[in-house]
């Protein structure tokens, strides 16, 4: 198990990519654990200063003051917290229904892949908004509840995704040695198909890391989810479009923020596609 | 094949009535008020009571479900009660204009992801390939809308490349009008000849499609580096370098086909998706298609034009999913349609 | 060739042919404007149902018989050259203009006025209700109509409202015929086509009974661009003429751009907060009035709108007959509001109350955030949500009280100028409630409000009896406006004869305008 753990730790040195995600994903943790201590004006999640509004990037506020006077560099780290969270909770979710269903259709066929596939048909001609309203309607307009509700909207995706790597996998040699050796399709289902689908997936979840923080950044101008003044990248940037001519930090940070998230859960997921399948590595 | 096609469309024939059960009741679930939206700001209760027994709104919902569906058979998709226009003229008027936008987004971000992603899979390693991870991943991360607002601000205003928002330019829409025969701008503009407003569209398509081709650019330069990186350490193929193929040839023939799997289905789920999701890309270049009117039908739960909406959504993802699984078995002969 | 070849050709072809189209064809002399909205243009297409924003399209459209002028407190004779009232202010003669004609070729007469007004009350619908004093219409000759009404009632004002009082062709008042984008009015323009509810172009109508002497616009295009920040680029770059309203700081950043006029004028619209009257410990007015006394007024003026906009004074609204320097009003003071929590019994609050407010509006949002801000200081929890349209008046219109929300946000305007709709709209008792959104119930309120709709409009005895009504509304505290609304408008600096009237929310009447 030690050998195996530095081995795999060897190959990941070698990319100097995946280590920058790594990086930069330890450092995002790290400061949502340690945001009340690192971030300079921790009360400016909910307090107000109109006297110090719209203060360009200064020494007092390196990112500035926003449309109440708050320090934006504090509200982007605490705003660190809450897109963690939606981001790792609405993919773990999607994925949790999502790739058992697509394995189980790609794996056995048949009629159970047909139904499955129907009733993917059905989630993904949903728009997501409409979703996530009756949702939160339904719940309580909370992050939680969108949270579960972009969740609901996303796991189509995986679905069909895992099922189409399953069936081309299905189809390939090895397995087809596995049945005439006798093994059950449970059986090749574990061990050949699930982890050799894994990999578009992988790539696909840690890519929707962004998408799923955009999402909610466009619901909760609609009034779901996040709510004023909760300190959500999305939310800020929404609220900071409009002054994005005359206040440009105010839009800028965020984004910033969400694309160096994006980055580096892209990065990291990338290399742990790489370290885990042999074929995938750098020649 | 014949028959597998049509069992895929009896089959897609139950999904649509799943989506249209769920949407319906969805639209219903959710606290609204769709007699008082329909009267408007300063309807008396009366007013709104009688609207509500108008439209039908005091019969149990299953009647009202099957008031909808036998309308829609009958081509009546309801009224939109925000535009009190009939929802299929609605959609007629914004489908063409967001198709356009979309196949023009997903055409760019193809023809620059496809080839990238071949590239940096040979040239897996290289800064090539870092490079263009790097790129890939910014086209997904980039917030859409700020990415709108920057090239309007820097191509179109300060730079006056491209024009700042619409499908085209107002003073060509008096003065030398495209006649309308599609719905389609830039094929119409070709069909009647007009030729001066066919480059004046497709100056306007410009920035609003990059904008949009930013996601689709992104997936598809990584499916296809991660599905060639597959392939190209496939048996077959090194046999075909082996035996002194050229490498330009070997990716083409033997690889590509196999990439392209993946990428129709992303083409298929990004096309369905965008159809409705695009909205704040519309909202900023005043484009007039699905998303703006999906996302204000939503919002005011405008249940007519949702469920239009989830139908035509609907019926395109079927049809897309089922063009994509029957050109996947075509190109890869392993893939078998059960 | 071969068929690489042979597309290539094309291609390049195609390409100089398109290229080539660059350098031809100039725009003919017409001289267009443009026009652009925030919100989609026509929401209703049919004359006889408006009550929002087509407001701006429908004016250039059709027209009313008078016109009100706010500012001189006028009325301009429209379709109608004079008229006569009874001293009883029960009747009242129109005499008709003659040699107008409609867009379709027919006279206008004292008939098409009867049809279209009946049409309007028979509907029903949108402002329809503002004929309600109305008991018939007779015509007494071609150009002569009489308006008998059930009860006195300003129909001067009335027949000048932004909404419900077009005149149109009878015969060319299919509503089906409407909603396809087309319209029988008398107004100079016309509609030439439309694209949805977002964009639309009329065209000179050549029989206008005004004429086209001097300098007018040919067509004029409205356009709806969501987004302040393009709308601003738009205008910044020549592409459009007149926007109807931008957020504080884009004017901001305009003032000293020489292409741009920047106009703030008064309106009667002003930003509304009921609190539900019913249910405890609102029900409590000390408690109502110590929240009062929460609100940054000076503050919300200053940060939410950006210093344009004035803290309300009472209800009704600067510039509106009935508004008064009589009306009591709160300040932000928490010393005063805690002592109102403490006679109350709640010396350290500890409350959480549901405040909904419109979502999509940038000066409310801030405007909640301050107040909740203030609020926090006090022990107050408001737990504020942005809510679209449809989902909030679900819950404050619903048969189960308690799924009410605790406090309504809400702009509110009057459909035409008459001070009477902030009354009755928001405090008269609602069983059903429309628009009584803090659920108040006054009787002695109610008989007064009916007491004042017989009193001729601002006369001494009227407006001493506005005062008396914003001043019971205030003791009670059943609701409070916070700040009375100012338009921001933005235009080229090139467009000459705009001029704002606030009787007219966000019209633009072309027909004056001119470019320089």
């Amino acid at each position: 198990m030690g050998a195996q753990i530095r081995w795999m730790w060897r190959r990941a040195k070698r990319n100097p990519l995946t280590i920058a995600g790594l990086s930069a994903v330890t450092a995002m943790i790290l400061l949502s654990l340690l945001a009340p201590w690192v971030a300079p004006y921790p009360k400016d999640v909910s307090a107000v200063h109109p006297s110090e509004r719209f203060q360009a990037p200064s020494r007092a506020h390196w990112f500035g003051t926003d449309e109440l006077g708050r320090d934006i560099l504090s509200r982007v780290i605490f705003g660190t917290r809450i897109s963690l969270r939606v981001g790792s909770l609405v993919v773990a979710l999607a994925l949790a229904i999502g790739l058992p269903l697509g394995i189980v259709a790609g794996t056995f066929g048949g009629v159970l892949d047909e139904v499955l596939m129907r009733i993917t048909d059905v989630f993904l001609s949903f728009p997501p908004l409409l979703l996530a309203m009756a949702i939160s309607a339904i719940l309580g307009a909370t992050l939680v509840n969108v949270m579960i509700a972009i969740a609901i909207a996303w796991w189509p995706w995986y679905a069909r995704l895992v099922r189409a790597e399953a069936v081309s996998i299905r189809e390939r040699a090895y397995v087809e040695a596995a049945r005439a050796a006798g093994a059950s399709w449970r059986r090749i289902m574990w061990r050949h198909i699930l982890p050799n689908s894994l990999a578009p997936v992988i790539v696909q979840a840690s890519m929707d890391f962004g998408s799923v923080i955009l999402t909610s950044a466009s619901l909760s101008f609609l009034g779901l989810g996040a709510q004023s003044p909760t300190p959500e990248w999305g939310l800020m940037i929404n609220i900071g479009r409009t002054f994005f001519l005359t206040h440009w930090w105010i839009v800028t940070f965020p984004g910033l923020a969400i694309l160096i998230a994006v980055l580096a859960f892209n990065l990291t997921g990338d290399g742990l596609r790489e370290i885990l399948d042999p074929k995938a590595a750098p020649r | 094949m014949i028959a597998y096609i049509v069992r895929r469309l009896l089959i897609g024939l139950l999904s649509l009535v799943g989506a249209s059960i769920v949407a319906f009741t969805l639209t219903r679930i959710v606290p609204s008020d769709p007699a008082a939206m329909w009267m408007g700001p300063r309807a008396t209760p009366e007013q709104i009571e009688r609207t509500q027994i108008e439209l039908g709104l005091d019969q149990p919902i299953p009647v009202q479900y099957w008031r909808y569906v036998s309308g829609l058979a009958r081509g009546d998709w309801g009224i939109s009660i925000v535009t009190k226009r009939p929802v299929l003229r609605d959609l007629a008027t914004y489908l063409p204009a967001s198709i356009e936008l979309i196949l023009f987004g997903l055409l760019i971000g193809f023809a620059v992801g496809i080839p990238l992603g071949v590239f940096s899979s040979a040239k897996s390693g290289s800064l090539l390939d870092h490079g263009s991870r790097l790129v890939s991943i910014a086209g997904v991360a980039l917030p859409s809308f700020w990415l709108a607002m920057l090239l309007q601000l820097t191509l179109a205003k300060w730079a006056n490349l491209f024009p700042l928002t619409g499908r085209i330019d107002l003073l060509m829409e008096i003065t030398n009008p495209v006649r309308r025969i599609t719905g389609f701008l830039l094929l119409d503009a070709l069909f009647t000849g007009n030729l001066s407003a066919l480059r004046d569209a497709l100056w306007h398509i410009v920035l609003p499609a990059v904008t949009l081709a930013m996601y689709p650019l992104g997936l598809a330069t990584r499916m296809v580096r991660t599905t060639m990186l597959e392939v190209l350490s496939e048996d077959y193929v090194r046999t075909a370098r082996a035996s002194g193929i050229r490498e330009l040839k070997v990716l083409r023939k033997y690889a590509l086909r196999n990439a392209i799997g993946p990428v129709l289905t992303i083409a298929a789920l990004t096309f369905g998706y965008s159809l409705v999701s695009t909205f704040l890309i519309e909202s900023l270049f005043t484009w007039p298609g699905l998303g703006r009117y999906a996302a204000k039908a939503i919002v005011s739960v405008d249940y007519p034009a949702i469920m239009g909406v989830t139908m035509l959504v609907a019926v395109t993802y079927i049809g897309l999913n089922l063009i994509v699984d029957l050109v996947q078995a075509l190109l890869d002969p392993r893939v078998r349609l059960s | 060739m071969s068929t690489r070849a042979r597309c290539t050709a094309v291609l390049v072809l195609l390409c100089i042919g398109l290229l080539a189209t660059a350098f031809g064809g100039g725009a003919a002399d017409l001289k267009v404007a443009v026009h652009l909205q925030g919100a989609e243009i026509v929401p209703y297409w049919d004359p006889s149902d408006g009550a929002s924003g087509e407001i701006a399209l429908m004016n250039n459209l059709y027209e009313t018989l008078l016109r009100y002028d706010p500012d001189t407190n006028e009325f301009i004779p429209v379709l109608a050259t004079g008229y006569q009232q009874s001293e009883d202010a029960k009747t009242w003669t129109f005499t008709i203009r003659r040699g107008v004609a409609f867009h379709t070729g027919n006279v206008m007469n004292a008939h098409a006025v009867k049809a279209s007004i009946d049409r309007t009350i028979e509907r029903d619908r949108g402002s329809a209700y503002i004929w309600a004093p109305v008991e018939s219409i007779e015509v007494i000759d071609d150009y002569t109509v009489r308006f008998h009404l059930s009860q006195p009632a300003p129909l001067d004002l009335i027949a000048a409202a932004g909404y419900c009082a077009y005149v149109f062709d009878p015969e060319f008042s299919d509503h089906d015929w409407f909603i396809a984008g087309n319209d029988s009015g008398t107004g100079p323009y016309t509609v030439e086509s439309s694209e949805g509810s977002e964009k639309v172009i009329i065209k000179r109508f050549d029989d206008y009974w005004g004429g086209w002497a001097g300098s007018h616009f040919d067509r004029v295009v409205f356009l709806t661009v969501p987004e302040a920040s393009t709308r601003r680029l738009m205008l910044e770059t020549g592409q459009a003429d007149f926007c109807e309203s931008l957020p504080p700081t884009d004017i901001e950043a305009m003032r000293g751009n020489p292409r741009i006029r920047i106009e703030v004028n008064p309106s009667f619209q002003n930003l509304m907060v009921l609190y539900n009257n019913q249910r405890a410990p609102l029900d409590n007015a000390l408690v109502r009035r110590a929240l009062s006394y929460l609100v940054p007024y000076e503050d919300i003026v200053e940060v939410a709108l950006g210093g344009y906009g004035r803290v309300a004074r009472g209800v009704i609204p600067h510039g509106l007959w009935g508004h008064s320097d009589r009306v009591e009003t709160f300040t932000y003071n928490p010393t005063v509001a805690r002592a109102l929590l403490t006679q109350a019994g709640y010396p350290n609050g500890g409350f959480k109350f549901l405040l909904t407010y419109p979502a999509g509006y940038e000066d409310i949002r801030k405007t909640v955030e301050l107040w909740k801000a203030a609020c926090a200081e006090l022990n107050i929890e408001l737990d504020a949500r942005a809510m679209p349209t449809a989902e909030r008046n679900a819950i404050a219109r619903s048969p189960d009280p308690a799924r009410r929300q605790d406090i309504y946000l809400l702009y509110w305007w009057p459909d035409y100028a008459n001070p009477d709709s902030f009354l009755s709209g928001m405090f008269y008792t609602q069983v059903r409630p429309a628009y009584n959104l803090g659920y108040y119930s006054n009787r002695d309120f109610d008989g007064l409000v009916d007491f004042a709709t017989t009193l001729p409009s601002g006369t001494p005895e009227a407006i001493d009896m506005m005062v008396e009504l914003q001043n019971i509304l205030q003791r009670d505290a059943a609701g409070i406006a916070l700040w009375d609304m100012e338009y921001l408008r933005a235009m080229s600096s090139l467009l000459g004869g705009y001029r704002d009237n606030a009787a007219y929310p966000n019209v633009v009447f072309w027909y004056d305008c001119y470019r320089e």
